[in-house]
């Protein structure tokens, strides 16, 4: 019986994991789908919107003065509109003036921006850690026998599910949604049908870092501590989810998100606390020896 | 209706169209023939704005196109089928099709329901995904999309590459009754002998120059055209015997 709380315990643990490191993969997926194209600055995005998140409810202390739900609401709400707008500066500061070069003139751009933007956070913000604050969310824990499953865990979870399903909807009931799908299987023809390709890009440049910067703001409110550097280790960790799944798959990088979320929470549980990033490398490195396209697209039918 | 003044295209350093000069008359369906390389793809690109012109114009109705981009071509009546048909594979039929009236604001169910009774094999299809269509059948949709934004002017890009031959019957045919219905047609073709007993006019293009430019019935008879394009006088007689 305890064996099986345990399990459970590390179950809802890695789900909550994989909500994030799912909602940043979208991010580099979308990206990628459309302009074969790592974007190596968005862990730092996912970092700003924990920033962001930190100024508002901390700094600007709008959690004590709103109370947690709307707070919350509000915080979101602005988070996601901000580093939404920091990926489309991004996006004409950095990229747009080179659609024309070479695809490695992007990527070195990108890393720039990377190490840009994790400076100027450090600058603003400091090297040390921030603490979001324990009064921020109601310390509500749900019993379930042996398990304990906190509040905070089941918001994580849900938040990122309605997102992945609004985003689900957005790519395949909308226009918009159809045109990204386009020019994500061939630009050249997407052109053809009279979908601005500029745009779309715009576009998947605004969803990306949105999805991100909500995630750096649940890592905020769910482990309570940020850091200016924090954006390496998980974009590194969901640019491997997003792989895991097939980079330029949407459903591959929710599905490979979760799994590695998972993996991560059994790993520490059952093998060893310390070996998890080691293992979670190792699953990649696996994945890309034995199936190098991901899991999911062969299915192309799906392919964002 | 289309007119190609000078037009100079590069791909990097590389000249591909030397000064192309060449019209385009409301209701006419003229083919573009010539060797691979010869610069007739690269001219419908440079219609439809996915490659700049090096200098040169293309007016279309009095406007200019070259300077537009090519979302804007499309709006403006302009659309194609490209060589190798690039239809969007992981999607259904229907959804190519709807992609192709993207740049229409209304409905597009009638230009849907044409499209259906022109190639009445996508209507039996049309929640198949287009990935896994023949390739007789890609091509019909290639078509189709191009036609789904009701266009004035519709460039075709090979349309009988890699076809049987009772497949490239019907296509071409298809494209007759599309020009009968009067949208304007520029074909570009390697398989010189039908598109010139389809077409109105036609230009002989060699390494990115025009070579030579005459009504259709002229060209299936001028002795040069036979030798380059038409398998040679044996070819021809056989033919028409």
């Amino acid at each position: 019986m305890l064996d099986f709380d345990f399990f459970l315990q590390q179950l809802s643990n890695g789900l909550t994991r994989g909500s994030i490191y799912a909602l940043i993969a979208l991010g580099y997926t979308m990206v990628y789908g459309v302009m074969k194209l790592i974007n190596f600055a968005h862990g730092e995005l996912f970092t700003l919107g924990a920033y962001f998140g930190y100024a508002l409810l901390v700094t600007r202390g709008i959690g004590a003065s709103l109370g947690p739900p709307l707070a919350i609401g509000v915080t979101m709400i602005m988070v996601v509109g901000l580093t939404a707008l920091a990926g489309h500066l991004l996006e004409r500061v950095a990229y747009r003036p080179l659609r024309h070069s070479d695809r490695l003139a992007a990527v070195v751009s990108a890393l720039g921006a990377s190490i840009f933007l994790q400076n100027a956070i450090m600058l603003k913000w400091g090297a040390q850690y921030r603490a979001y604050g324990a009064d921020l969310l109601p310390n509500v824990v749900f019993h379930i026998g042996g398990f304990n499953l906190p509040l905070v865990r089941v918001l994580v979870f849900v938040m990122a599910v309605a997102v992945m399903a609004c985003l689900h909807l957005f790519i395949h009931r909308t226009r918009l949604g159809l045109a990204v799908r386009a020019a994500a299987i061939d630009q050249g023809a997407a052109k053809l049908m009279g979908i601005d390709v500029r745009r779309v890009i715009a576009v998947v440049f605004i969803i990306g870092p949105a999805l991100g910067g909500l995630a750096g703001l649940l890592v905020g409110l769910y482990y309570g501590q940020i850091n200016f550097n924090m954006g390496q280790l998980y974009g590194l960790k969901a640019f491997t989810a997003a792989i895991i799944g097939g980079i330029g798959n949407i459903t591959g990088a929710m599905v490979g998100g979760m799994l590695l979320g998972l993996l991560e929470a059994l790993g520490e549980g059952y093998v060893s606390s310390s070996w998890k990033d080691a293992l979670t490398f190792v699953v990649l490195i696996m994945i890309l020896v034995v199936r190098p396209t991901g899991l999911l697209p062969e299915r192309v039918a799906e392919k964002l | 209706m289309l007119e190609l003044i000078d037009l100079k295209v590069a791909y990097g350093g590389v000249e591909a169209l030397h000064g192309l000069s060449l019209s385009v008359a409301r209701g006419e369906l003229v083919t573009i023939l010539g060797a691979n390389g010869a610069g007739k793809s690269t001219t419908l690109m440079a219609v439809s704005g996915l490659v700049r012109p090096k200098s040169g114009r293309i007016m279309f109705k009095g406007e200019r196109l070259d300077s537009l981009r090519s979302h804007e071509v499309v709006q403006r009546g302009v659309t194609q089928a490209p060589e190798g048909r690039r239809v969007f594979g992981p999607m259904t039929v229907e959804e190519n099709l709807r992609l192709g009236a993207y740049t229409k604001k209304k409905g597009s169910e009638a230009a849907l329901a044409g499209v259906y009774e022109l190639f009445p094999r996508l209507g039996e299809r049309n929640t198949q995904m287009a990935g896994t269509l023949s390739g007789g059948e890609q091509q019909m949709l290639a078509i189709g999309r191009a036609l789904m934004a009701e266009p004035e002017l519709l460039l075709l890009d090979e349309p009988s590459l890699g076809l049987a031959p009772l497949l490239v019957k019907s296509i071409f045919q298809a494209i007759r009754d599309i020009n009968a219905a009067g949208v304007t047609v520029v074909l570009v073709e390697q398989n010189a002998r039908a598109a010139l007993k389809l077409a109105d006019r036609g230009y002989v293009l060699d390494v990115g120059n025009l070579v030579l430019e005459d009504k259709a019935e002229n060209l299936l008879n001028n002795p040069q055209v036979i030798d380059a394009y038409l398998g040679g006088r044996r070819a021809a007689e056989n033919q028409a015997g």
